[in-house]
């Protein structure tokens, strides 16, 4: 289970201060799934990189599965985040040098995972996401689907309490975006966590639960039954 | 994990072929220069170092008190020093003196040729324990009808198996039963002969002066003994030895293992002398490895950009920022090890070049693991030192910053790699300086006026028949006989690179405290004419007057030691006897202009000669060597003629900083041939970087010219600081350098103004291929890209 309590965030430069979050309260069951939503620059993604332990809260406390982390530093999240949390992106971020294969392998290897249970989790994640037979392509060989469809058998392959999904569909067409929403439900549906940032009523209409955030804040949440 | 390193390093190299091509053919450049200078270096640093007991042997020099209060130090020796040190220095095992080490004429049968040997005293094994191949070379020496050849020597008048024990003629003259065959001496010894005779065989009276400085002293230390104590023990040689006029003076020793290295000596220390470039090209290799280790950090840094999302990727994935260090370091190894994989096929295919070029017998032995040793250490360092800036850079980036594309590169980067920029052509310009200074200097070497003509003058070592002394002045007078000859004389040694000197010059009323030691030269008749020599006052020595051997010749210099302007009617006293000067002659240089010219006092000797020296007339040498050839085969039937020029002798003396020039020209044109390659990479970087900008402002209107003038103007301005920097380092280390010569070109502004302008056009030349490249795309297409 997550929670934050009170969470600010400030963006400072030389003459402006930005408050991107403004007091957050929030907590995440485990195997809840939460839509994150709210206009463009509300904060929707700095949440979701403080939640991922990507960044720090300015202020407040972050309590993650019972680590408060909100002071730790970049070395210890990074240690923390490892194996525990799966990124999916609006933009893929799939490594260009990399074939499919080799990118879904990569948090393994972080994981020191042996060789022969690397190669068995692989072999699962893209048979689950039906891109084994593009496992030799490179990444810009492949259709926006299918690159998301590898960027989340990455996200899946070390078997993470909690997914975290940034805008998942925003550059895929209806059809493919629908292919990788059902994906996360299925997840979801097994018992991983996941929080999700999008502009899409339709995505959120996958979560259980939708919290809408405006300057910073949240303003109201609404629950699907 | 490494794999996986690897493979993205591998396709990352193939993915930017232009940029990885660079840098590793670059970094090889770079490699392959410092691996050449290292292994002449490594080469330098090894000369005598074979000998057994190399640590034990030690040269003697004497230092020479002068009344001005300095010290003059000679590497000659007088000849009775060495029978003094056998007698009275018990801390000394063995000690042995050369002489100067004459090429004679070899004779087996019809076979002939010229080689070069020593006439050396009986312990000269005592001192130099070389390897023996037959017979026993000490036994052979002790014998005055032996001799000792080399290997090379014993093939080639022997082929058929055993030299010992058969018989050979030297000179024309003796023959030498072969007493023993010792091995080829090796290219990195400062002793290099191919016989030795017993020293009593050619002794005459005069070698047993102590006035008379003319012969090579070595000794080995008994085991335990220190330098000190031995210097200590020499120290009573003089005084106890030497007679009055010499009791002031002091042998001192140098290692043998330092003689190659620190030949140069002032007041009485030892000052350097090849050390100092070896030092220099040590640095100039580290400079040229930096170089093109700065192209790669240059380049890596400035692609970071394209890289970061893979950093942002692999640290949301979980990778530890020690893990990303890992990553772009095994990256640059891997680079650098292909890159030292093609330096060695550099080397490889330009060694015998090299050897060529340097007349030196480098090798690039595979099998050595002292080479795998020193690549390795190459490949980490190289890797090490060009891969840690973008490493630690790199994996410094922000996760969220580089996946959202939110990236802004601060100053930092940008600003880092202009600091590189610049230190890089600052070193470039620094060669190029030292280019220009070093060949302006040589340049002022070759063509100085010495004060006596060395243009046209030809010179025929005076062997044989033609060396007796009945035969040579006739032989001289049908020389100069012929048309094609303006005039001819005999000397005893060139006027090139006079050793020889003696303190025995006295006249009366000499302050009896004065120091003299004189540079002396014994010249037969005609001398001042054949060269040219200004005679101030007096006249030259006359044909064939005996009353003349004890006349002498004397130099503005010695006028002024002897405190007098005009020295012509003087008495004076020298070894040869008691006589007049009867000539002044205006200085003119016997010595590199490493030295300044110091006095010097002629003597009339037709008898004991060496060389022909023939002045021809302008246009006619070779008519003049034509006619020389047919007048010594009929004077000299027995021996093969052979000529020389003298501004060839005179040029090498010149052979170090003739090395030195080849090396900084070649190995500077390389630096900046490196700098160019990653000045080339970062304009292209930057073009491609700034392609959006570029189709905006020609949409708005800009012309080519204002693109390339835009793209090129950031370069050019780096280069111009580069050159403020560099300019006062080159000044004071040219500076140093043309200090070590008595006579020197000044350091004219206008090389620093040649070396910038030439840093700048290479620089435009090279970016502006790829500003003109970007400035006539189409804009379309540029803004398309984004």
């Amino acid at each position: 289970m997550i929670q934050t309590i009170n969470l600010q965030k400030l963006f400072a430069t030389e003459e402006v201060e930005t408050t991107a979050l403004n007091g957050i309260n929030m907590e995440v069951k485990d195997g809840e799934f939460v839509a994150i939503m709210g206009p463009s620059g509300c904060g929707k993604s700095t949440l979701l990189n403080i939640l991922g332990l990507l960044d720090n809260p300015s202020e407040g406390e972050y309590n993650f599965y019972g680590t408060e982390v909100a002071k730790m530093t970049e070395r210890q999240r990074a240690q923390l985040r490892k194996g525990s949390i799966g990124f999916v992106f609006q933009s893929f971020n799939l490594i260009d040098e990399l074939t499919v294969y080799e990118n879904v392998e990569l948090p393994l290897l972080y994981l020191k995972t042996p060789a022969d249970e690397r190669k068995k989790r692989v072999e699962e994640a893209l048979e689950r996401m039906s891109i084994m037979h593009r496992r030799n392509h490179f990444p810009q060989q492949l259709s926006g689907g299918q690159q998301q469809r590898t960027a989340i058998a990455r996200a899946v392959v070390a078997k993470p309490k909690l997914i975290l999904a940034d805008e998942p569909t925003g550059n895929l067409d209806s059809k493919n975006g629908e292919e990788v929403m059902k994906l996360l439900g299925e997840l979801n549906e097994e018992g991983t966590t996941i929080i999700m940032v999008t502009h899409s009523p339709y995505d959120a209409g996958f979560a259980h639960r939708i919290v809408n955030l405006f300057d910073g804040k949240v303003v109201t949440e609404n629950f699907h039954v | 994990m490494l794999r996986n390193y690897l493979k993205i390093a591998v396709r990352s190299l193939l993915k930017h072929k232009l940029y990885s091509s660079i840098n590793v053919f670059g970094l090889a450049l770079g490699m392959a220069c410092s691996l050449l200078i290292g292994l002449w270096v490594r080469d330098e640093l090894s000369y005598d170092r074979f000998l057994p007991n190399a640590e034990a042997i030690h040269f003697v020099r004497v230092n020479f008190p002068t009344q001005a209060g300095d010290t003059v130090t000679n590497s000659v020796t007088p000849g009775p020093l060495q029978e003094a040190i056998a007698q009275d220095v018990p801390e000394i095992a063995s000690v042995t003196k050369i002489n100067y080490g004459p090429e004679l004429l070899i004779k087996v049968g019809e076979k002939a040729a010229k080689e070069k040997g020593h006439f050396a005293t009986d312990d000269f094994f005592g001192v130099f324990d070389l390897p023996t191949l037959y017979g026993n070379p000490k036994a052979a020496l002790h014998q005055t009808n032996q001799i000792v050849i080399t290997r090379k020597v014993a093939e080639k008048f022997f082929p058929n198996g055993q030299a010992v024990g058969k018989t050979l003629q030297l000179d024309n003259d003796k023959f030498y039963v072969v007493g023993a065959v010792i091995d080829n001496l090796p290219a990195n010894s400062t002793l290099q002969f191919d016989w030795l005779v017993n020293w009593k065989v050619q002794e005459q009276d005069w070698m047993k002066k102590w006035g008379n400085n003319s012969f090579y002293t070595y000794v080995r230390l008994k085991p335990h003994t220190t330098v000190a104590q031995a210097q200590a023990a020499l120290s009573r040689i003089y005084p106890r030895f030497a007679g009055k006029n010499f009791e002031t003076a002091r042998p001192t020793l140098q290692p043998i293992t330092d003689l190659h290295l620190y030949s140069e000596y002032k007041n009485g220390k030892s000052v350097g002398g090849r050390i100092g470039y070896v030092a220099v090209f040590s640095i100039v290799a580290l400079f040229i490895l930096l170089i093109a280790c700065i192209n790669f950090m240059n380049l890596a840094t400035a692609r970071s950009a394209t890289r970061a999302k893979e950093v942002g990727v692999r640290k949301v994935v979980g990778a530890m920022r020690s893990a990303l260090v890992g990553q772009f370091l095994s990256e640059s190894i891997l680079t650098s090890l292909l890159a030292a994989i093609l330096a060695i096929g550099m080397v490889w295919s330009v060694l015998s070049t090299f050897n060529e070029v340097f007349s030196k017998q480098l090798t690039l032995n595979i099998a050595e693991p002292a080479l795998w040793l020193i690549l390795i250490g190459l490949v980490l360092i190289t890797g090490f030192l060009s891969g840690s800036y973008p490493a630690l850079f790199l994996s410094s980036l922000q996760p969220i910053k580089t996946l959202k594309g939110r990236l802004q590169f601060g100053s930092g980067p940008a600003l880092f790699r202009r600091v590189l920029v610049v230190f890089q052509f600052s070193l470039s310009i620094f060669l190029i300086v030292g280019m220009l200074a070093i060949g302006k200097q040589m340049n002022y070497l070759r063509t100085k006026n010495l004060g006596l003509d060395r243009e046209n003058v030809v010179y025929v070592p005076l062997e044989g028949e033609i060396a007796q002394p009945k035969k040579v002045e006739a032989f001289r007078q049908e020389v100069m006989r012929k048309p094609a000859v303006a005039s001819a004389t005999t000397t005893m040694s060139l006027p090139v690179n006079i050793q020889s000197s003696s303190g025995d010059l006295t006249w009366p009323g000499k302050d009896p405290k004065l120091e003299t030691n004189v540079s002396c030269m014994f010249v037969g008749s005609d001398f001042i004419k054949t060269l040219n020599i200004k005679l101030l006052d007096g006249r030259d020595f006359r044909n064939g007057s005996l009353a003349d051997s004890t006349s002498y010749l004397v130099n503005e210099a010695a006028a002024k030691l002897m405190g007098v302007k005009n020295p012509v009617g003087k008495e004076v006293s020298f070894w040869p006897g008691k006589g007049q000067v009867i000539g002044l002659m205006k200085d003119f240089h016997i010595n590199s202009l490493h030295q300044a010219i110091t006095p010097l006092i002629l003597c009339f000797d037709t008898r004991n000669t060496s060389y022909l020296l023939v002045k021809t007339h302008a246009g006619q040498t070779q008519q003049a060597i034509a006619d020389l050839e047919q007048l010594s085969k009929e004077f000299n039937p027995n021996y093969p003629f052979n000529y020389h020029f003298l501004d060839e002798e005179y040029e090498s003396l010149y052979r170090s900083e003739q090395v030195v020039n080849k090396l900084i020209n070649y190995f500077g044109a390389l630096a900046i041939l490196i700098s160019c390659l990653g000045l080339f990479a970062l304009a292209a970087f930057t073009a491609e970087q700034r392609t959006k900008e570029i189709g905006v402002r020609k949409v708005l209107g800009a012309s080519v010219s204002n693109i390339v003038g835009l793209l090129s103007k950031d370069f050019l301005k780096l280069v111009v600081i580069a050159l403020v920097l560099a300019s006062p380092l080159a000044w004071w280390a040219l500076s140093t350098w043309l200090d070590t010569f008595a006579y020197q070109t000044p350091l004219s502004w206008w090389l620093f103004g040649a070396a910038g302008i030439l840093a700048v056009v290479i620089a435009f030349l090279t970016v502006s291929y790829q500003s003109i490249k970007a400035a006539t795309m189409n804009p379309v297409t540029s803004l398309r890209s984004e």
